[in-house]
């Protein structure tokens, strides 16, 4: 098992270019599992690429193990790569495209045959070794991807959206698998996607990019408890998380109060000591921690709002809701059953406190409060 | 759609298939017939015998067998250079950005809208000048035809296999340089082999090409060391004789090579100029 080390990664495909990954600092543990997540040109498979030696950094420094490795050749990094094509060498049989690697190395051919019925065992694909990728179904295919990379006995994976080509029932599938694997061999994993579900469900650690540069690096629970940003923020979650402009109307380290949509007076459950009362800053709120009030009780954070649609989805509900004076439309998430509600409805939606986060004019968020403290 | 129409459209096809076979038959029938049936377009007549010793003749009358082998070195040698040549610029242009690589694939282009006859006279004087003042001999050479065929047909060829080349995923190169390949290994390992079709495609489009190719080979050539069976094949029309039937023959000898060529190659021919097309 090995650790990965990334010192302040630059990387501009052009020399006047604009840079593609912007300072990365990033320490990964021996035995971690990183999932790099991010839109499309957020620069995370640039990065990839970088640690797997099949782009050279900018600038920075790239530590693999004990190993410096900006000028190290790929194959000698002891990382291997699932790539989102699978990458499989059309020509080859299974057995060869696992196989070919260890003959490049020069491995005696009795151990190449064993690795490679091992790896095969691990992935119960021996039934599969004599024949052509193209006979093999998608996932199949991405199953001899993964066991290429087994067969290497890396310290190192990188998985670059190896599952985006399976459809969604096969994709659940593999992710199964790919923790097991995981587990099973104890090695560092770096997985790039730019699907949150894969991020959320794979990752001990999640690496949220945008634009080239970290946005946050944590715990899945912690990106999406705590969000450092309005991009972290908006970027997990589905339904994304409900974000409304506000006026900050009084700050201090116990808590602030907002200004809402159609006026309504809401507190948050956040440290804004030294915000700006008067400023615009943005609440948000995940769709699940909003809840119908009743308008008969006095019940504080409440916001009048009409329902526009209800969407069914078996095991819960969407409801997207029109703030009264506003254009603004909240979402949230309720048990399958609730539906007492009808399109055309005016409900009181309430926003509990210690569920809402705070963001100030930059996107950046104000740190949440343990829940008792309000 | 309905059985007529599909019956119809097939009629069709079989049409043009009929057209395009017409000429090739009438010169198999021709060259099965005496010179004078032939002047008396009595080609079809069934009373006549089937003149099976034209095709010995024609190797005895004009030394035939020269010709055929001048084409088979001309043109081997050619598609072999063209081939490599285009292997390597066409995996450049598909692969690699460099300075100028946009005005290399727009001068690429605009070489095969310039109509060939327009290089005859340049090219001659090139020619006559290299030997006469470098004592580089082209007119009349091997070389010359070789090096004039590599010239034509190169840049059709880079087309052609560019298509292969770019429907390549790159990830594969990438996978085999993880895999402990260099640059040129991956190519050599992982590309080559996934673009033989291309390959075999475009050297099968550059023989055909050399080996019917009449023009340059007739203004170049003189001597019947050198000359290639297009411009054998005219040795049978002289002020001496009218060999309609030698000339059929010949003709018929001369597709042979091309057929096998063709057919050797076909599944790829098509399979290549089809995915340089859709890519």
């Amino acid at each position: 098992m090995t650790s990965v080390t990334l010192r302040h990664i630059d990387k501009r495909f052009d020399d006047d270019g604009a840079l593609v990954v912007s300072d990365v600092d990033l320490q990964i543990a021996s035995g971690e599992f990183v999932v790099f997540v991010g839109p499309s040109g957020s620069g995370k498979s640039t990065l990839l690429r970088i640690i797997a030696g099949l782009e050279s950094a900018s600038a920075g420094d790239i530590v693999i193990g004990d190993l410096l490795a900006n000028d190290v050749h790929a194959s000698q990094r002891g990382i291997a790569m699932v790539f989102q094509s699978y990458a499989l060498y059309p020509h080859m049989t299974v057995h060869d495209n696992m196989a070919f690697a260890l003959r490049m190395a020069g491995t005696p051919k009795r151990e190449v045959m064993q690795r490679v019925r091992k790896s095969a065992e691990i992935l119960q694909i021996t039934h599969l070794l004599d024949r052509k990728p193209k006979t093999l179904s998608g996932g199949q295919r991405q199953r001899v991807a993964i066991g290429r990379a087994i067969v290497r006995e890396p310290k190192v994976f990188l998985f670059d959206e190896p599952l985006s080509n399976l459809d969604a029932s096969l994709r659940q599938d593999m992710r199964v698998e790919l923790s097991r694997l995981h587990q099973e061999l104890g090695a560092t994993m770096i997985y790039v996607t730019h699907d949150q579900v894969e991020a959320m469900t794979l990752a001990s650690r999640i690496v949220v990019f945008d634009a080239g540069v970290v946005q946050q690096v944590g715990t899945p629970v912690e990106l999406y408890e705590s969000p450092a940003n309005l991009f972290v923020a908006g970027f997990l979650g589905a339904p994304k998380m409900n974000l409304l402009p506000v006026t900050l109307v009084s700050a201090d380290h116990r808590g602030a109060e907002v200004t809402g949509p159609g006026r309504a007076a809401l507190r948050v459950a956040v440290d804004a000591a030294g915000a700006v009362t008067g400023s615009a800053v943005t609440l948000g709120i995940r769709p699940e921690h909003l809840r119908f009030a009743n308008a008969d009780t006095d019940a504080s954070n409440t916001i009048a709002a009409r329902i526009e649609l209800i969407e069914y989805l078996g095991d819960h509900l969407l409801v997207y809701a029109t703030v009264s004076d506003a254009a603004q439309r909240l979402c949230l998430k309720l048990p399958g059953h609730a539906t007492r509600v009808r399109i055309g409805d005016t409900v009181h939606i309430e926003l509990p406190a210690e569920h809402g986060l705070l963001f100030d004019a930059a996107g950046v968020a104000f740190t949440r409060l343990p829940p008792s403290a309000p | 759609m309905t059985k007529t129409r599909s019956h119809l459209l097939a009629a069709l096809a079989w049409a043009v298939v009929a057209l395009s076979l017409l000429p090739i038959g009438w010169m198999l029938l021709s060259s099965l017939r005496h010179a004078s049936d032939i002047a008396a377009g009595e080609q079809l007549s069934s009373s006549l015998a089937l003149r099976w010793e034209n095709y010995r003749d024609l190797w005895v009358n004009v030394d035939f067998f020269n010709y055929f082998r001048n084409s088979l070195v001309v043109c081997g040698l050619a598609t072999v250079i063209s081939t490599a040549c285009a292997l390597c610029a066409a995996y450049a242009l598909a692969r690699f950005r460099f300075r100028g690589s946009h005005a290399a694939s727009l001068a690429i282009t605009v070489t095969q809208v310039i109509p060939g006859m327009l290089f005859f006279l340049p090219l001659y004087m090139l020619y006559r000048n290299l030997g006469e003042s470098w004592g580089v001999q082209m007119l009349d050479t091997y070389r010359g035809l070789i090096f004039l065929y590599v010239a034509l047909f190169t840049p059709a060829s880079i087309w052609i296999m560019r298509g292969f080349f770019v429907a390549i995923p790159r990830e594969l190169e990438d996978a085999a340089v993880m895999d402990g390949c260099s640059r040129f290994g991956a190519f050599v390992r992982i590309v080559l082999p996934i673009s033989a079709p291309g390959i075999i495609a475009t050297a099968t489009f550059v023989f055909l090409l050399a080996w019917d190719e009449l023009f340059f080979a007739w203004v170049l050539t003189s001597s019947p060391d050198v000359q290639t069976i297009p411009v054998g094949i005219r040795l049978f029309i002289n002020q001496f004789q009218h060999r309609y039937d030698l000339m059929m023959a010949a003709g018929a000898v001369s597709t042979l090579p091309v057929l096998l060529a063709f057919f050797a190659g076909q599944r790829y021919f098509i399979k290549g100029l089809a995915a340089g097309a859709v890519k």
